[in-house]
């Protein structure tokens, strides 16, 4: 209630005609607040937008809450052991054993077996990399199926020649459109088509490549295809099985006891290697908030700068207006209205200055991330961060000028010329 | 009832490590209510020292002053504060106007100080501004003001808490003689009305007009009849 009673209004409007009356002091006094804010929220909101784009590419993944495990050549160098070429690698039983370790964590798990042959249909002729997939490939990496259908377990089980076509394969092979029901050879081996992918897009900047151009080359087969027709072996070895797990949080502990679990399949040998996509995006989180901790610092020394500045000028405008300290002292201001009425000027100084800081930031993350091309993204903690940055350095170097101003003397405030 | 300053072997010493200079060395001085007395004496002779003591704009180094019934020596400096707020009235030679706040306001700012709500300052403001004659004057900055102009500004604002004594440091010193006797005027205007005024000059011809004479001499009270020359 003292706050908006009639004495601030009026110390208020009285800083208000102070600062309207000395433009150029003013304006060098909110110098340093302008320049602070402005660079705390500039370089938060292009942080920010940066993060959120790149969450954004692992939403469009298929998610963070996967862990891969890809095959790792166990020999390094020199000849293989006996139990190393007894090993038999990532294979499908691996995703199956996985899934059933912790049924209630894991949501699915996919599996894919790469293998590079002749595809060819009436229009096209290429040698292509052809995915063998199993369990829930498409949906653990984002897919869609615009026609048509997915594969059974009953064509994953039995390896039936059946395929899906991501957007470009289909127009390769199938240039004048409706590919479903197609024939087409991989290899030697007649498939149908039954299914057609969406059109994967993501650009990370407005101007850049499609960076998920590649997937829309996908060539789709059940992986048991893959395995019997083409590449691997009765084992069913693979490149990769993916789990999916219904808790971000559980990865870390999942992962351990699917390693062990991995090591004893695999005779003791680490010939596999495990990822974890939410430990590499905290990772690059970790790089980030170092990042956001070099801008807090560089907007911190500037309105440490600025505040040094702001408080020569508040000592050399107190001198000019000692007598007017007097005057006010005479008629009756006691030092405390004195100290509040300096302490109230200098804050809406500091205050306008971080309004104008914020509009700064704001303008100047806006040409920052259109110029990269990506869309702004601004979080309310950075400008609460500026804001109260801005008024606790305005209130700290305020205070050395008011005290000053509020122990002067009257009688000597009177005389002073 | 009591008088309105009663001080008692006033000294205030300036300075300290052996180069004190002491400014008054005992001033006895009882002023009555609705007195209008002139305080003389040439420059250095100690009486703007005594002035600033009786507006408590300064404390005594020893000896006792009653103002307006309480004891005032060794009192704090926001106590001091309130009462020359409440209870007196100052006019300088140089006016000490805010040059950046309208007439208006520089008569409400000790109204300000005391807390008086904004209407009651506007209406009491408007008011005094007719009593010493420039009301049209409201709205414009001090330094639009002839000089007369603004030390009728500085008696409107010293008049504003209803003060139980105006306290003038040679309020014609800056003015020709005829806007200089006007403003006198006022100030005798006033006394009739029942004000008490202490009035600081080395002017004689002003100190004539006052009810009584008290000359400060070497931070003394000179005796009747010791004039200086």
């Amino acid at each position: 209630m003292t706050l908006f009673s009639g004495a601030f209004r009026e110390r208020l409007r009285n800083s208000w005609v102070e600062m309207r009356e000395n433009p150029a002091r003013s304006g060098l006094q909110a110098l340093g607040v302008i320049l602070g804010v402005a660079s705390v929220l500039g370089g938060f909101s292009i942080s920010d937008s940066q993060r959120r784009r790149a969450d954004q590419l692992y939403v469009r993944l298929g998610g963070l809450d996967k862990l891969n495990v890809q095959p790792n050549p166990a020999v390094r160098d020199g000849r293989p052991t006996a139990l190393q070429t007894a090993n038999l690698g990532l294979r499908s039983q691996d995703a199956i054993d996985g899934t059933a370790l912790d049924v209630k964590k894991v949501a699915g798990a996919s599996v894919v077996k790469f293998a590079r042959t002749r595809v060819r249909s009436a229009y096209g002729d290429q040698e292509r990399q052809v995915w063998g997939i199993g369990g829930e490939y498409l949906a653990t990496e984002g897919y869609e199926i615009t026609q048509g259908r997915g594969f059974s377990s009953q064509d994953v089980a039995s390896g039936a020649p059946v395929a899906i076509l991501g957007t470009e394969a289909a127009k390769v092979f199938f240039p004048f459109g409706d590919a479903i029901g197609q024939t087409m050879r991989v290899g030697d081996v007649p498939v149908t088509v039954v299914g057609m992918l969406d059109e994967r897009v993501f650009k990370f900047r407005k101007s850049g490549g499609n960076i998920f151009r590649w997937r829309n080359r996908i060539i789709a087969v059940p992986s048991t295809l893959v395995t019997r027709q083409f590449e691997g072996d009765a084992y069913q070895r693979l490149d990769r099985v993916t789990f999916k797990l219904h808790d971000v949080d559980a990865i870390s502990a999942f992962s351990k006891t699917l390693s062990n679990l991995l090591k004893a399949n695999h005779r003791q040998q680490e010939d596999f290697r495990l990822d974890d996509v939410a430990a590499r995006v905290r990772k690059r989180q970790q790089e980030r908030d170092a990042y956001d901790v070099i801008f807090a610092l560089s907007g911190v020394l500037s309105i440490l700068g600025g505040g040094i500045v702001n408080v020569n000028i508040q000592m050399a405008s107190l001198k000019e207006r000692v007598r007017e300290v007097g005057v006010k002292m005479a008629i009756g201001a006691p030092g405390r209205e004195i100290f509040k009425e300096f302490l109230t000027e200098a804050l809406l100084v500091s205050g306008m200055g971080s309004a104008v800081g914020m509009l700064a930031g704001v303008a100047f993350s806006k040409i920052i991330t259109s110029a990269i091309g990506i869309p702004l993204w601004m979080d309310a903690k950075s400008f609460l961060f500026a804001f109260v940055l801005a008024t606790v350095f305005g209130f700290l170097f305020a205070l050395y000028p008011a005290i000053k101003a509020s122990r002067l003397s009257p009688m000597e405030a009177l005389r002073y010329e | 009832m009591e008088p309105i300053i009663e001080t008692k072997s006033l000294t205030k010493t300036f300075g300290s490590n052996g180069v004190a200079v002491r400014a008054l060395r005992g001033i006895d001085l009882t002023v009555e209510r609705g007195e209008f007395l002139a305080l003389i004496g040439p420059s250095g002779s100690g009486k703007s020292t005594l002035m600033a003591i009786l507006g408590c704009l300064d404390s005594p180094t020893s000896g006792s002053y009653a103002f307006d019934g309480e004891r005032v020596d060794g009192l704090s400096g926001a106590e001091l504060a309130r009462i020359r707020n409440q209870k007196i009235g100052f006019v300088f030679q140089l006016y000490n106007l805010l040059p950046k706040a309208s007439v208006l306001r520089n008569v409400e700012l000790p109204m300000l100080y005391a807390g008086v709500p904004r209407k009651e300052r506007r209406r009491r403001a408007t008011e005094l501004l007719e009593r010493v004659g420039i009301p049209e004057k409201a709205k414009q900055l001090p330094a639009t003001l002839s000089g007369g102009q603004r030390q009728r500004v500085a008696i409107a604002r010293a008049l504003a808490n209803r003060p139980v004594m105006l306290l003038a440091d040679e309020p014609t010193g800056a003015l020709d003689s005829k806007t200089g006797h006007e403003v006198l005027e006022l100030f005798t205007d006033l006394h009739r009305q029942g004000n008490t005024i202490l009035i600081v000059t080395h002017d004689l011809a002003i100190a004539s007009l006052a009810g009584r004479q008290v000359e400060i001499h070497d931070g003394r009270i000179a005796e009747p009849g010791e004039k200086v020359a």
